[in-house]
């Protein structure tokens, strides 16, 4: 290459890089960042106080930063709270998953943790047990009349230890989806009974037109969120009712064979999606390559962005021997320690309000508080399938030491469905590690 | 008949090259053919290495450039880098010419901490500069990075510019003090345009660092308006539900441009202090 | 050199002390931090009353069998990228050095992947690499070199593999830059020398080349140990780690086990012990490189 040319091309990559530096600063508008420093005002806020003194409260949460809940957060929950609530910004934070909790673990070291968050229900007693949750039913003093709307049901997963550290935001479970155009060329009927539906996935299981392996179902990860619908409906346990000891239930006959039956499927390729190299599941099956998912709410609104000719059917998760069990999930919104309590209870009471509840059930969040969930939105809602397979959902234990054991849950599927070991044994020292963890 | 036998070795090189350099780029020409694809056409049977003609399209470059968010967090990973750079030649280089001409108490621990600082992996020291970071309350902004970026560049930088320094001949520092010239005098007269290659080289070595960081600044930032590119191509990227990686490489292609700009422009230093460093190593 | 007058002193610490205060601040104290914290108890539920543990973190870090696995991990990327770049980087720079024309666009080409950060070229390799990925296919279906597609990512040799493969890759570059810089030095008469007494052209490199170079060699040897051992953002993006710890190095679990599962005191034991082995090893390289005069 001649100097020359080089010296030309380094110019005009300059110039492109200027071009979007200036539209950069016509854009810069950096919200506030600052940590808010602790409210010492115990006392009563009142609303002309609130205007003097401007604050800002942070709000973690882990609606996707591509999704539609994410457009609602920015461009209608928040202004609508900022312009009823002048004095009070709300910065809002986008984290993935996993990363909203690994990021909670860390800011608690560093005293940096935000006002506000969206917990996932599972989290709320191993937050509560690090001592960085605020009981909400002893610092607010109308805690009882602002939850009263809210369901029974999902303010129970922010009860722990005697006290509320969380309020319930929205709930969710998972049902099946299925790809309709794959079960009519298989000849397959919509599976109500986990048999029928074990069949089911071995018949549409195999290669396609192009040669291209396709799987039945799909699970996109081997925790408890994953493998529990199919251990609980076919009467299996992972721990006794008081979630003090998982021996006899984790490694109990009727869970070691709802466990065989998935990894009877891994070992016929009838089932994947948990390995790094596999397509991601919407990716997968909206171009035909997993037949099955179960999945929740949100799911419906990401096919109709990113696969909006896609045919697929719902259906209860099919039912084994206990009936038809799936995974009660869900959010819950919390307040920290050090948050500007004021001003966060505000969010809070914002986010659980009809209002808010009702615009996010328009993106897939199933509402908590009774008057949204007797709106026409919700009524009219793609939800609705969701509605009942709520009312069978069982809730992860809710156990401080819950993430270790998700993780080591996690570990022993994959060494069964991935490594093959053999599952009884493989259950039965889960079981030993698991009542070590619960102890 | 010797000069047949050249040619042909000749060519063989050539053609070894070629595979060499055709391994070298392929990827980052696949991952802009990437970009220019739909997101539908990424799963497609047969994959295609080039997108076909009538697909190309910038719609993913057209998304990324229509969010705020994409300037904010550019503009972060320039500041960033720049101020490091900054900070980091005219400390590093400030010490590397007392350690190449002074003689002072402490000089062999204060050289072996740099030499030891270049060894221990800066990820080892993570959750100590994470409360550090947490004690100045400079997470959560790009003040978090910065000093830490500086700090780690440090050891590597001294040490190569201290070598480069050592080659200067010492007759024109004390043709300086003759003249009646200060130590500030022989550093920024004298060292200063002399070493500047060296500077120049490991500048652009830092920035490189600077620029691609990834876990310290996963670790402390958590504001999307906060965050440097590298987190931020880092987020697009979603684990389980689906991967947008128009998207990704559209942003990826984007931060690269800087890198390419400084590499163009630089070419030359990013031999000569590599020279200086490798034989004196 | 001595400093009589006061103002050349002060001239002097001031341009000394910024660079200390930096190494006290951001070095010396995290590092003493370290170690004190590797004793603490210091975990989620004991996240705001730490106690003394004793030795309790290193005995938990040395009976722990990922730790372990992470540590052959680490190991073995070590082992295997560091030659592999080198041997590579030199043969480039080789023939890139007996060539008559083109070198300044071999050595840019060469170059990209150096200056592409590693969060884009690991995501580029996990696109690649994929089951679904263009790899497989052109392997499987084009070149019928394999019967099925390789799993790459899915076990623990296949995740390394990838991951060796990539830091290989955007090795080779540096060690080429590196090398051609020292080649060019090699004084020519040696090789007039050598053509006149009518040595081939192997003999040549064995006999002159190499020696010549071998401080080069060293120098590229200890910082790519260094960087060998400090392997972490490649694993995070391709594997995270996955399946189940298997493709995890030692820095990958390490920050796993302080950010995701909140054992502080564990993770700075290791951190400590990962430390120390490095700065063993390097003393050991560098001890050898003063043995070899350069």
């Amino acid at each position: 290459m001649k100097k020359s040319t080089m010296k030309m091309l380094a110019l005009l990559l300059l110039a492109a890089m200027m071009l979007a530096a200036f539209t950069a600063c016509g854009s810069n508008e950096a919200p506030s960042t600052s940590s808010v420093p602790p409210a010492e005002t115990t006392e009563k806020p009142a609303a002309d106080n609130a205007e003097a003194e401007p604050v800002t409260i942070n709000f973690w949460h882990h609606y996707s930063a591509q999704s539609a809940e994410n457009e609602t957060l920015m461009n209608v929950l928040i202004p609508r709270f900022e312009e009823e609530n002048p004095g009070i910004k709300v910065n809002a934070v986008s984290h993935e998953w996993a990363d909203l909790h690994d990021k909670i673990l860390i800011s608690a070291q560093s005293n940096t943790l935000p006002d506000v968050a969206r917990l996932d229900i599972a989290w709320v007693p191993e937050f509560q047990k690090m001592g960085i949750l605020t009981a909400l039913d002893e610092e607010m003093a109308d805690f009882d009349s602002v939850t009263a709307d809210l369901l029974d049901s999902a303010m129970s997963t922010g009860f722990v230890a005697g006290h509320y550290y969380a309020m319930a935001l929205n709930t969710n479970t998972k049902i099946l989806f299925y790809n309709e155009k794959a079960l009519e060329e298989a000849g397959v009927a919509v599976p109500a009974t986990m048999d029928e539906f074990v069949k089911a996935v071995a018949a549409v299981s195999g290669k396609n037109g192009a040669g291209q392996t396709v799987w039945g179902l799909n699970e996109p990860a081997l925790a408890g969120w994953n493998v529990l619908p199919y251990i609980w409906s076919n009467g299996g346990e992972i721990t006794n009712e008081d979630n003090t000891k998982a021996s006899g239930y984790i490694n109990s006959e009727k869970t070691i064979a709802a466990v065989q039956m998935l990894a009877d499927m891994a070992k016929s390729g009838e089932l994947s999606g948990y390995n790094s190299g596999d397509i991601p599941m919407t990716d997968g099956f909206g171009t035909g390559r997993y037949i099955f998912l179960l999945e929740g709410p949100w799911k419906t609104a990401e096919l109709a962005g990113a696969y909006p000719d896609m045919v697929y059917g719902n259906c209860q998760l099919p039912a084994g021997e206990a009936g038809s069990i799936s995974v009660l999930g869900g959010e819950d919104i919390a307040m920290f320690n050090g948050a500007n309590k004021d001003a966060a209870w505000k969010f809070m009471q914002f986010m659980t309000s009809p209002f808010a509840e009702e615009e996010m059930a328009k993106c897939g969040q199933i509402p908590v508080n009774k008057t949204a969930l007797e709106s026409e939105t919700v009524k009219n809602a793609s939800f609705a399938p969701f509605l009942e397979a709520i009312t069978t959902a069982k809730a992860r234990p809710a156990v401080a030491s819950w993430s270790e054991i998700d993780n080591e849950l996690t570990i022993a599927m994959t060494k069964i469905l991935v490594e093959g070991a053999p599952v009884k044994e493989t259950l039965d020292a889960l079981a030993v590690t698991i009542d070590g963890l619960l102890a | 008949m010797k000069s047949r036998k050249r040619r042909w070795s000749l060519a063989l090189r050539y053609i070894l090259l070629l595979l060499g350099g055709a391994v070298s780029v392929m990827p980052m020409i696949y991952m802009l053919s990437t970009s220019l694809r739909p997101n539908g056409a990424l799963y497609e049977f047969p994959p295609h290495f080039f997108p076909k003609l009538g697909e190309i399209t910038l719609e993913n470059y057209r998304y990324i450039f229509a969010q705020e968010k994409f300037y904010l967090n550019f503009l972060n990973s320039v500041i960033v880098a720049v101020i490091t750079i900054v900070l980091a030649a005219v400390i590093a280089t400030a010490l590397a010419y007392c350690l190449a001409r002074f003689e002072f108490p402490g000089k062999k621990l204060l050289f072996a901490l740099v030499i030891g600082m270049m060894i221990i992996p800066g990820t080892t020291l993570i959750i100590p500069q994470f409360q550090l970071a947490s004690f100045f309350g400079i997470t959560n902004s790009l003040a978090g990075l910065i000093p830490f970026y500086v700090a780690w560049v440090i050891p590597f930088s001294t040490f190569m510019i201290k070598s480069y320094i050592e080659g200067i001949p010492r007759e024109f520092d004390e043709a300086a003090y003759a003249d009646g010239g200060s130590v500030f005098t022989v550093f920024f007269r004298i060292i200063l345009p002399l070493a500047s290659p060296a500077i120049a080289s490991v500048s652009i070595f830092n920035f490189l660092t600077a620029w691609e960081e990834f876990t310290w600044a996963m670790t402390v930032i958590n504001d999307n308006a906060i965050r440097t590119l590298p987190i931020a191509i880092s987020g697009f990227f979603g684990q389980h539900q689906f991967t947008q990686w128009g998207y990704v490489f559209a942003m990826s292609v984007a931060s690269l441009v800087p890198v390419l700009i400084v590499f163009i422009l630089c070419q030359k230093y990013f031999v000569s202090g590599l020279q200086a460093g490798g034989l004196k190593g | 050199m001595m400093l009589r007058s006061g103002r050349n002193k002060a001239q002097f610490a001031a341009l000394l002390v910024p660079g200390i205060v930096v190494f006290a601040l951001f070095t010396v104290y995290p590092i003493v931090k370290l170690f004190v914290m590797s004793f603490l108890r210091w975990d989620l539920g004991s996240m705001f009353q730490k106690s003394f543990a004793g030795l309790e973190n290193y005995k938990a870090v040395l009976s722990d069998e990922t730790f372990f696995v992470a540590f052959e991990n680490t190991l073995l990327y070590t082992l295997v990228t560091v030659p592999g770049q080198m041997a590579l980087g030199l043969l480039a720079a080789v023939l890139i050095h007996s060539i008559p024309r083109f070198r300044v666009t071999f050595r840019v080409i060469y170059y990209i992947p150096v200056i592409t950060s590693w969060v884009i070229v690991s995501l580029v390799f996990r696109y690649i690499f994929n089951t679904e990925g263009m790899l497989n296919y052109f392997l499987c279906n084009v070149l019928h070199l394999t019967k099925d597609y390789v799993p790459w990512l899915n076990t623990r040799w296949g995740g390394l593999t990838v991951a060796m493969l990539l830091g290989i890759w955007k090795g080779v570059g540096w060690n080429l830059v590196v090398f051609l810089a020292a080649l060019q030095s090699v004084p020519a008469e040696l090789y007039e020398a050598a053509d006149v007494d009518g040595c081939s052209g192997w003999k040549k490199f064995w006999y002159i080349t190499l020696p010549s170079i071998r401080p080069t060699i060293l120098f590229a040897l200890v910082m790519l140990t260094i960087g060998g051992f400090n392997v972490f953002t490649s694993i995070k993006m391709i594997t995270d780690g996955k399946p189940m710890h298997q493709t995890d190095t030692v820095l990958t679990w390490m920050y796993y086990k302080a950010f995701s599962t909140g054992e502080f005191g564990y993770a700075a034991a290791l951190s400590f012990i990962v430390a120390v082995t490095l700065m063993a090893l390097a003393f050991l390289q560098f001890r050898a490189m003063k043995r070899q005069n350069c």
